[in-house]
């Protein structure tokens, strides 16, 4: 349904957003992980094709989601709108930590690799499930190649004592943004049986507090209160 | 499950993960010889290697919760129990005992010598371990790979290196031994100097005709004194075999 972007009065975070949109659903992940409220404007992205329409264009030119108005300030796409929320609503700092060089870097370097992650197992995803146009095959062949490097990432990372993609001690927003399209990846006709790293993994993130879940996500058990073997939750 | 497969193939353990790797309130989604696993760890450090398949609607478990006593099947919350694999507690019928007919189907499990290891049928003895006098022992990173056993196998015995080079001039050329103790147990021996008696005994898992998992197991006199730079070395060696096996 159309709305301006002076629909309401009310100082709350807008989002435009599509339920089923991994991007979409990046975002809703971050705002409920920094439990912020936020007023969801909901298009009927299919089959409706409502982002097409003349009154959202007017306020996403490239018809993108997920859209962001913030105080009159409108984000677009994931790593500005993750950028935006970290600066802005996270007191502790360690969502995306400014101060730290290495992980900075790590950081942009895996909102990279998010994007690619939505191009291939997302577009895969999109393709099977909205029948988006897409090369399938071409989709799921650089799916694969991404999820090879990000295990093995991932792998070495346990070994050196790390639970999350950077070595920051503690998840970031590069754990947020690769997430959906890594756990929505089968949708598409892409498996996770032969990264057992990134399934680990994906059991760590769901079980950071505030986890919101989506349809076609489940939560992950939670952890004994005390370990009984005194084994590490990760390898 | 195992349709096709010889007597031999059934009867015998394959290393399906890494010990280390079968983490509490986690389930691994495995396969052996086509038949997909659900592969998990109770809180008191038993073993569970499950068909990964509900016996209700033949939803995957490897989606379910790992309570650390029981499966949680995700679709209707069916429950079953570690060991048995008895069903213990439907929500939909809260107060009935489950039948003792609903059950989920379960395979041969045991671990040795860093491993999770899994048999479609029931050997008779333990899993063969790596038979070398070192002892110290490493298992090293898996690698999925997409390519038959056998072919991966013909890889392996063109040889091995173990030597780091620091200089990572010469990563290529082999400097092992390697021979084949069965179709799926290869074992490297190092001939290098400062390396006595120093052997990767790699144990293959098929997947399935044209998909197999490349375990390592590094046994060594010494503990290195890099440890990642020993495992990295010898995931490069084993990225390279997995690269040639797939382009064969």
């Amino acid at each position: 349904m159309p709305r301006s972007l002076d629909d309401r009065e009310t100082d709350m975070i807008k989002l435009y957003d599509f339920e089923l949109s991994a991007t979409c659903y990046t975002v809703r992940l971050m705002l409920s992980l920094l439990r912020i409220a936020f007023e969801r404007i909901e298009l009927d992205v299919y089959p409706g094709r409502e982002h097409e329409s003349p009154w959202f264009l007017a306020i996403s030119p490239s018809g993108e989601l997920p859209v962001m108005n913030d105080g009159g300030g409108v984000l677009t796409g994931v790593p500005a709108i993750l950028e935006h929320l970290t600066g802005a609503y996270d007191p502790s700092g360690r969502w995306n930590p400014r101060d730290e060089p290495g992980v900075r870097h790590g950081i942009a370097q895996w909102l990279a690799v998010a994007g690619q992650l939505n191009a291939t197992a997302g577009a895969a995803r999109l393709h099977d499930t909205m029948f988006q146009a897409a090369d399938i095959e071409a989709c799921r062949a650089g799916a694969h190649r991404s999820f090879r490097a990000l295990d093995e990432h991932l792998w070495f990372a346990e070994q050196s004592g790390h639970d999350w993609l950077c070595a920051a001690g503690h998840p970031t927003i590069a754990d947020i943004a690769c997430f959906p399209p890594v756990m929505l990846s089968e949708e598409g006709g892409i498996s996770r049986l032969p990264y057992p790293a990134i399934r680990r993994w994906t059991d760590r993130v769901k079980r950071i507090p505030h986890f919101t879940p989506m349809s076609g996500i489940f939560n992950a058990a939670p952890l004994a209160a005390a370990p009984t073997s005194g084994r590490r939750t990760s390898a | 499950m195992a349709a096709g497969y010889t007597p031999d193939l059934v009867e015998r353990w394959f290393a399906v993960a890494r010990t280390e790797e079968v983490v509490p309130r986690h389930v691994v989604q495995a396969q052996l010889l086509d038949q997909e696993i659900a592969l998990w760890r109770d809180d008191a450090g038993a073993v569970n290697a499950w068909e990964n398949r509900c016996p209700h609607r033949g939803v995957r478990l490897s989606i379910g919760l790992n309570t650390g006593t029981e499966l949680r099947c995700q679709y209707h919350g069916w429950r079953y129990a570690t060991g048995s694999g008895q069903c213990t507690y439907i929500p939909a019928h809260p107060t009935q005992k489950p039948a003792a007919t609903m059950r989920v189907a379960r395979f041969g499990i045991t671990e040795a010598h860093g491993f999770v290891w899994v048999s479609l049928g029931t050997p008779a003895g333990p899993p063969q371990g790596p038979a070398t006098g070192c002892e110290h022992a490493t298992t090293l990173r898996s690698i999925y790979t997409e390519a038959s056993a056998a072919t991966i196998a013909a890889c392996l015995l063109r040889g091995y290196r173990f030597a780091l080079d620091p200089l990572g001039a010469d990563e290529s050329s082999p400097d092992a031994v390697v021979v084949a103790e069965d179709a799926y147990t290869l074992r490297a021996k190092s001939s290098h100097a400062g390396e006595r008696e120093a052997a990767v005994t790699f144990f293959l898992q098929p997947m399935g005709a044209s998909q197999t998992v490349i375990h390592g197991l590094l046994t060594t006199h010494g503990v290195a004194a890099d440890r990642l730079a020993v495992l990295r070395h010898h995931h490069r060696q084993m990225t390279a075999l997995r690269d040639a096996a797939e382009s064969r």
